[in-house]
């Protein structure tokens, strides 16, 4: 089972997650904040992350840059979650390099065939 | 088992170890006959459950004891989180000796609580999955709506609007094809999101304007076509093998329009939230119809106030007649080979047609005259262009071409009216409709000579250059007539060789 791991404080999001990717396969597992999602990843990394930017304690930005600072590699794929109005705030994830955006509300469809894809071209790299 | 849901487990678990006392050895069986959560490790409680015969899951309420190899187990039946399905709350004596009827009925009891308990959660838990599953639909309109929204926001309302909506159609809803039809113009646009090719993809598309159209507009509502063996196939064009979910788009009581989308039969049926979705996107598109309506109807209504004023300078003097159609075709000529941008391309079509306007403050009698006029008469002239601003200056909608309109009589050298301005300190649209506006003045017939050839108003122009005429664009111009000799034709210009 593949496994996607939601980082936000806001549960609904994970749960809607969920229910509309079990279909497809996937486990998901929740983090509430950076430094959860940060022990989720040292005990068990997933096979892709869904973070939220706004977050109580470490939140979105912060959790890319820490992960890219402990694993240069990038182990899986990212997906960072933001609103429409953040369209411009976007410069620090070019710099970090392979980091894909999706627009709040989440289109749930949206994110099961992003996700397909974004597991292909990891396939294709390796 | 997910870590989580083990976790969730435990907590219940823990709960009747505390509840039943020192006792009993407790634990939390699924239906299976797995042990998923025990007190301690080596549970005695795996093997008592092993020997359990295989029953179904018993159905009476309450705590049941069942004797086992390993000794009396007391179990209650429970439905358990997640796709954990059916369980059991078991509990064991740890001695020997049998437990008191007081300890059994205080195990009853704990039993009875965190079965109820955990009972809740789950159906609290389906509960809240369903209500996900209800706002994943949600979240999925909104996202859809937010989508059309942006590209609606980001656009003028051309016919790329639409395709750009079918495209993000075709992707959020993952169909192969989403497209637009409208009949009555044979119109018909795609956006394709190909799951695998279509080879008749044209064709298909060509046909849909026919029998699919008629039928959903006699149903007037959304069709949904998923088998294959559908009677209402017979009904659309038969060499169509795919599934079909059709929205009417209405303007008004009429349905003039209709979207498709079309996926390979392989592909998941169409389902109630495509259909919602679907029908979202037909209103908005119903919605962009309308304003395109809108829009073009106030296009023509400016369209028809510019002719209306050309109309009224024309009347006073019959020789300018077609004058500023062809100077306006021959500036935008020369506006597409500047590759202005479509903001200067539109100032530049109204203050080209509109150059001359105000020549209607200009009397008959000067306007018309045969012959030269006289220092006084060319004042009136002169007034043209500022009176050409006075006019037009009403319009809101013209801000942006009046300069073209007041300087076209500029001159490069400083030395023309209104305000004697000097190379390009005269507005770039001004000089332009000066180039076309002296060639054709040249080339066309007045009332008191015939109009020169081609070749004698290039001559004559060259000589300008750059005293009257901006050099750079009467190249730009020149060039235009060398690529383009049918221009000439179609202004009804003269060519040198006619007069032999």
């Amino acid at each position: 089972m593949k496994r996607l791991l939601v980082v936000d404080d806001e549960p609904h999001v994970a749960r809607v997650l969920r229910v509309s990717l079990a279909k497809d396969g996937w486990a998901i597992e929740v983090a509430h904040d950076g430094a959860e999602a940060l022990l989720a990843i040292a005990t068990n990394p997933p096979d892709v992350m869904i973070t939220d930017i706004q977050m109580p304690g470490m939140g979105g930005e912060a959790l890319c840059h820490e992960l890219h600072a402990r694993y240069p590699t990038r182990p899986f794929p990212i997906l960072v979650m933001t609103s429409m109005t953040a369209r411009d705030q976007r410069d620090w994830a070019r710099a970090l390099g392979g980091i894909e955006f999706l627009e709040k509300p989440v289109s749930p469809r949206r994110v099961a065939s992003l996700l397909t894809q974004m597991l292909d071209q990891e396939k294709k790299h390796v | 088992m997910s870590e989580a849901q083990t976790h969730g487990l435990a907590r219940y678990g823990r709960w009747l170890q505390h509840s039943a006392g020192q006792s009993f050895t407790v634990g939390i069986g699924a239906g299976d006959g797995g042990l998923l959560w025990s007190d301690t490790a080596d549970s005695p409680l795996a093997e008592a459950l092993a020997g359990l015969p295989a029953q179904p899951l018993a159905q009476t309420p309450g705590m049941q004891r069942q004797g086992t190899s390993a000794g009396d187990l007391f179990t209650r039946a429970v439905a358990l989180p997640e796709a954990a399905g059916d369980g059991w709350l078991l509990a064991m004596a740890r001695t020997d000796a049998a437990p008191t009827d007081i300890e059994l009925d205080a195990l009853a009891d704990a039993m009875d609580d965190v079965a109820a308990a955990l009972e809740d959660s789950t159906h609290l838990n389906a509960e809240m999955d369903l209500l996900a599953g209800e706002l994943a639909e949600r979240y999925e309109e909104l996202h859809l709506v937010y989508e059309i929204d942006r590209h609606l926001a980001n656009q003028d309302l051309g016919t790329e609007v639409l395709q750009d909506l079918l495209q993000s159609c075709a992707e959020q809803l993952n169909a192969d094809v989403a497209c637009f039809v409208r009949p009555a113009d044979n119109l018909t646009i795609s956006a394709t999101n190909l799951s695998k090719p279509i080879h008749n993809l044209d064709l298909v598309l060509v046909e849909m304007r026919g029998d699919l159209f008629r039928f959903v507009a006699s149903s007037r509502s959304t069709v949904v076509i998923n088998g294959t063996e559908d009677p209402r196939r017979a009904y659309i064009f038969t060499d169509m093998p795919y599934k079909v979910l059709a929205c009417p788009v209405f303007q008004g009581i009429d349905m003039p329009a209709m979207l498709v989308l079309l996926n390979h039969a392989d592909k998941p049926d169409f389902s109630n939230s495509d259909r919602r979705l679907g029908e979202v996107m037909a209103h908005q598109i119903a919605n962009v119809m309308r304003m395109q309506g809108m829009f073009a109807e106030m296009r023509r209504f400016t369209e028809q106030m510019a002719a209306a004023l050309i109309e009224a300078v024309e009347a006073k003097d019959p020789y300018t007649r077609g004058h500023s159609e062809r100077v306006h075709l021959l500036s935008m000529r020369i506006g597409q080979g500047l590759r202005l941008r479509s903001e200067e391309m539109e100032n530049l079509h109204w203050g080209s047609l509109l150059h001359d306007v105000g020549k209607i403050g200009i009397p008959d009698a000067v306007l018309c005259k045969p012959g030269r006029l006289t220092a006084d008469e060319y004042t009136f002239i002169k007034v043209h262009p500022e009176r050409s601003y006075e006019i037009l200056r009403h319009v809101d909608r013209l801000k942006g071409a009046i300069d073209g309109a007041r300087h076209h009589q500029e001159k490069f050298d400083g030395t023309g009216y209104p305000h004697g301005l000097r190379g390009t300190n005269i507005p770039l649209l001004a000089r332009i409709i000066a180039v076309a506006d002296t060639y054709d003045s040249i080339t066309s017939s007045r009332a008191y000579r015939a109009g020169s050839t081609h070749e004698a108003a290039v001559k004559e122009m060259t000589r300008v250059s750059g005293t009257q005429l901006d050099a750079e664009l009467l190249d730009v111009f020149l060039r235009i007539c060398d690529e383009d000799p049918a221009l000439l034709v179609q202004l009804g210009v003269r060519r040198e060789w006619d007069d032999q």
